[in-house]
């Protein structure tokens, strides 16, 4: 049983509660989803992570990105994101800071060390890639729940580990027409996913590749460290790779501010 | 009598039985048909320019491009006119083979511009306008984004472009189809929708060549049907003359598709340039035949006279034929060389069925329906073989005039070969008023261009681009480039540096360059993260060690591609690429000039080298250089004359009109075989030039004048044809039927006229 503390961590206490996860009785879809999002986007009160990022064309070109990531949850859904880039070199020092909202429009700004400048960038959709990946910013900070309609398709294995199968279909408009997830029993994380576009193709894949129990104050936290998600069409992929994850680290809010942009936090990033 | 005549005389059934089955078994290959329309496979696979255009494609991501343009004068950046373009565009993301990715359309493609709310990066069509000010806003911000005016909308705000790559080149024509289809029921009427782009001018191309060949081939054959009809008076004589042709079509065409070759615009063409050439013999045979018959009323004996007469001049006007399309393999352009090939078959299969299926085919008809044949003529002469005899008899009296004045129109027709200028366009092979070419023309005048070429700058190492120099040199280029009148725009990543540095930097007015590689580095970056992971892939390389150029052209045409590529070289001459830096073109276009470029080479070899084969088969033939090098004249003539006219009425030197000059070489020399083999025959019987000319200018003459007749109208149908390599073949057809005819029965008496003493010395013992 994971034990998430604090903050969102009550809500999802409840649904542990009402929806055993490997239990008899078939849980709903929503409530399925609802718990995953949990445990993926916002697991704990906030996190720290060294995360290489490499992008592989269909023909095996890479380029390898090494940044610094820190999430901290502000409560109602809100988070909010600061990337520091180590890597490549001729950027590093550029920065990005993220206020994601659930409901609404993310707020973004960027930092470019060469000419010493902050610029707010407006987001026109949380579909965008994040930071030139193929994931998207929905991808990284989740998706409204009930902005998609969730069914349970089934139980399904994926390398041997128990899953539902779930399927969502948008209720508005969204980069997808359909998108299936795989639900661990267990952990409650997604361990694939398969997004269908126009002509019902599929189109992205995400894979959970390792999953990994983190210590931290509040317990243990199963955590994907290695997922990689694939644009089937164009054969492009992003592999992200977590090193160094802490949780509950204790982010103070002025580390999420344009102030911070010109002036690295220090003490998270090195 | 040849053997195969005989045998085809004793047992026509049986022949003519053998003859169908083997059509048969061959027209049986036709269901293994394979289409190839790619301009790329003039090429052979391993042509340098070739590899690197498929080199270039790999890296940076790129696709063939159909060009969608919509028109509507009453503005697209309306609401409503924008509702419909975005309805469109999402139906175009639903087709299959539309690589929906690389879109480029105002509902796909990222605008980067500084907004109320900081940089906006995103589709400007992401959501549909709802007011009037909101639209013309739309309007505003593609002008003012260097990167999308004339590329998304034309400048009067009156036409929208949507850029559709494609998986593969050949799903062009039907991709095109969906898109008109899905425009016919999103736009409102007034709006029209125009498709542009090389790779659909080619694969349309494809698909209307068939209906031509399907159209205006059996039009020709109608037509030489009638003809033939009305020359000979005799359907059941006309009959095996049209079956000796669409045999010799079968074979050839059947052994080509048997042996796995597909068939492209180029041997498509091959039903079209046998036919004549199975006619000639055929003609000269049933003229013959026809001429003679009424000397012995019996058609084995007539057959075997017309042989012993023709065999010869026969079997050596097949093999010059076939010796001139061989001779194509000398162009380096695969097509060419398979069209050659096939057409040289196609000769010598029309010789075999020529002297099999026709004496064949009179011995079925029989005596008995053969009676009064050709007594017409026998008895009162119809006035136009009078009339051809007066010439002969002028021709050779007037010999020295005639051949001063063939000398002027040489010089003449010299004049005009000389302001021949080599050019193509795939586009231009349909007519004036083709959809595609008013596609062509309004797409061009509104938009940047849809011709595409590329100019790859590389570095020797990697991350040398986003040195600012290199930068900034790339943006030079790039603006030479653009300055060029023929050049529509450029889009490189220099544009895309430019605009991010106006959009982000505090710089003045934001014009400029950033001038530090960090700088450069980071914009890219920042781009790079707004965008999809393949945002830049069309522009530079993962390594930044390569940049590609878009340039867009406003015309197809070789010329204008030659001339740009001539711009870059100066350019580069006087701005001298940092050190390490080379530059190389490729695209489409380029490749459409290279491979001109090899047929006009190509094809000078292969005149050259089939006019000496044929030199010294005629001094074969006739056991005299000097006759061998008389017979080369008429041919010469015609080549001359027709180039020449080709010169003086400012038609293009195009593929067509190289793929014709194979022909001269072919069937102009057809004409001096037969006057010279038959008049050194009459010169043996009757003693004297005068006599040998009279006895010449009866059934010979006439059996050319028919034949040349028979061609030159028999082909002008094609002339009709929407698609413009047809019309050329048909014309070109006519005139050098005409010209090499008329050069024999005219300049060949007349040199006769004038020097036969010395061209027949053996015949003139000195006194």
């Amino acid at each position: 049983m994971i034990l998430p503390a604090r903050g969102a961590a009550v809500v999802f206490a409840a649904f542990a509660l009402a929806v055993p996860v490997s239990g008899q009785k078939r849980p709903s879809g929503r409530d399925l989803v609802a718990r995953s999002h949990e445990v993926f986007y916002s697991a704990a009160s906030d996190m720290l992570a060294r995360v290489e990022m490499q992008l592989i064309s269909a023909d095996g070109r890479t380029r390898d990105r090494e940044l610094t990531m820190l999430r901290k949850d502000m409560g109602d859904g809100l988070q909010r994101y600061y990337m520091y880039f180590h890597r490549p070199a001729d950027v590093r020092g550029t920065a990005f800071l993220v206020w994601a909202h659930p409901q609404a429009d993310d707020e973004r700004w960027v930092y470019m060390p060469a000419l010493d400048l902050v610029r707010g960038i407006a987001a026109r959709d949380s579909r965008a890639s994040f930071v030139g990946s193929d994931f998207n910013y929905e991808d990284i900070s989740g998706r409204d729940v009930d902005a998609d309609e969730h069914t349970v398709l089934g139980e399904e294995s994926v390398a041997d580990r128990p899953a539902w199968k779930v399927e969502s279909r948008p209720r508005g408009d969204a980069g997808y027409d359909r998108k299936i997830i795989w639900i661990d029993k267990v952990t409650a994380l997604p361990l694939r996913e398969e997004y269908y576009g126009v002509r019902n193709e599929l189109y992205r894949v995400f894979t959970a590749d390792e999953i990994r129990d983190v210590d931290s104050e509040s317990g243990t936290v199963p955590t994907v460290v290695r997922r990689t998600m694939t644009n089937v069409k164009s054969g492009h992929r992003t592999e992200v790779t977590f090193i160094d994850i802490a949780y509950d680290a204790g982010l103070t809010d002025e580390v999420f501010t344009e102030d911070a942009l010109r002036r690295p936090p220090r003490r998270w990033i090195r | 009598m040849n053997k195969l005549t005989r045998i085809a005389v004793r047992r026509p059934r049986a022949v003519l039985g053998v003859m169908l089955a083997v059509t048969a078994a061959l027209g049986y290959q036709f269901r293994h048909i394979v289409i190839d329309t790619d301009p790329e496979n003039m090429l052979e696979t391993d042509q340098p320019d070739r590899v690197f255009y498929d080199a270039v494609k790999a890296d940076f991501a790129i696709r063939d491009l159909l060009v969608v343009g919509v028109v509507d004068e009453e503005g697209i950046f309306r609401p409503d006119a924008l509702a419909r373009i975005a309805a469109l565009t999402d139906r175009i993301l639903e087709i299959p083979g539309v690589r929906i990715e690389d879109v480029v359309s105002l509902r796909t493609t990222d605008d980067i511009a500084r907004g109320a709310r900081g940089v906006e990066i995103g589709p400007l069509l992401g959501e549909i306008p709802t007011d009037q000010a909101s639209a013309t806003a739309m309007l505003d911000r593609v002008l003012e984004n260097p990167l999308l005016a004339e590329k998304l909308g034309s400048r009067d705000g009156t036409a929208t472009a949507i850029y559709v790559p494609i998986e593969s080149k050949d799903q062009s024509y039907q991709i095109g189809q969906q898109i008109q289809l899905l425009a016919d029921e999103e736009l409102a009427p007034e709006q029209s929708v125009h498709l542009a782009g090389l790779p659909v001018a080619e694969d349309t191309f494809g698909h209307e060549m068939f209906r031509e060949m399907g159209v205006t081939a059996p039009l020709a054959g109608l037509v030489i049907f009638v003809l033939l009809w009305l020359l000979f008076g005799r359907v059941s004589l006309v009959v095996p003359t049209m079956v000796v042709a669409m045999l010799s079509i079968v074979w050839a065409m059947g052994t080509m598709i048997g042996l796995g070759f597909p068939v492209h615009i180029m041997s498509s063409m091959i039903p079209v340039f046998l036919m004549p050439i199975a006619v000639l013999d055929s003609v000269h045979l049933l003229s013959e035949f026809h001429d003679r018959y009424p000397e012995t009323d019996d058609p084995e004996l007539t057959i075997a006279a017309s042989m012993r007469e023709l065999y010869r001049p026969m079997l050596f006007t097949s093999l010059t034929t076939a010796v001139g399309f061989a001779s194509l393999t000398l162009a380096p352009i695969p097509p060419v060389q398979v069209f050659g090939v096939f057409v040289a078959i196609g000769v010598l299969a029309a010789w075999i069925l020529t002297i099999t299926v026709i004496p064949a085919s009179i011995m079925l008809v029989g005596r008995k329906r053969l009676r009064g044949l050709g007594e017409a003529t026998a008895g009162r002469p119809p006035r136009w073989t009078v009339a051809l005899s007066l010439l002969g008899e002028r021709a050779f009296r007037r010999g020295p005039w005639i051949v001063a004045s063939t000398v002027v129109l040489v010089v003449v027709a010299v004049a005009g070969v000389s302001r021949i200028v080599v050019n193509d366009n795939p586009v231009r092979w349909f007519k004036e008023g083709h959809p595609l070419r008013i596609a062509d023309r309004v797409m061009n005048a509104s938009f940047g261009g849809t011709y595409m070429a590329y100019l790859v700058v590389e570095a020797d190492a990697p991350e040398a681009l986003k040195a600012p120099e290199a930068m900034a040199y790339l943006d030079r280029l790039d603006q030479a480039l653009e300055d060029d009148e023929r050049v529509g725009r450029v889009t490189s990543i220099a544009d895309v540096i430019r605009r991010g540095h106006q959009v982000l930097s505090d710089d003045g007015d934001g014009e400029g360059m950033p001038t530090t590689r960090e700088a450069v580095g980071q914009y890219l970056f920042l781009i790079q993260t707004a965008g999809d992971p393949d945002e830049l892939d069309n522009l530079i390389d993962y390594d930044a060690r390569r940049a590609n150029l878009w340039v867009q052209m406003r015309s197809g045409d070789n010329r204008d591609m030659q001339a740009v590529t001539d711009v870059a070289e100066a350019f580069a001459e006087v701005d001298e690429p940092p050190e390490g830096f080379t530059l190389r073109w490729s695209g489409l276009t380029y490749i459409n000039k290279v491979w001109q470029e090899l047929m006009v080479i190509g094809m000078l070899r292969a005149v050259l080298g089939s006019f000496l084969v044929v030199l010294v088969l005629m001094s074969f033939m006739f056991r005299s250089v000097r006759l061998g090098l008389v017979s080369m004249i008429p041919m010469s003539l015609a080549i001359l004359v027709a180039y020449g006219v080709v010169g003086l009425v400012g038609k293009e030197y195009d593929m067509p009109i190289a793929v014709c000059s194979s022909l001269t070489l072919g069937l102009g020399i057809d004409f001096a075989i037969h006057f010279l083999q038959r008049f050194r025959d009459a010169l043996a019987a009757t003693g004297t030039l005068e006599a040998a000319v009279e006895t010449l200018f009866g059934l010979p003459a006439r059996a050319i004048a028919r034949n040349a007749l028979v061609v030159a109208l028999g082909f002008l149908p094609l002339a009709t044809s929407g698609l413009g390599p047809y019309v050329t073949v048909g014309v070109f057809f006519a005139l050098l039927m005409l010209v090499s005819a008329l050069a024999t029965l005219v300049v060949l008496p007349a040199l006769v006229g004038t020097a036969g003493r010395w061209m027949f010395s053996e015949y003139f013992q000195p006194a």
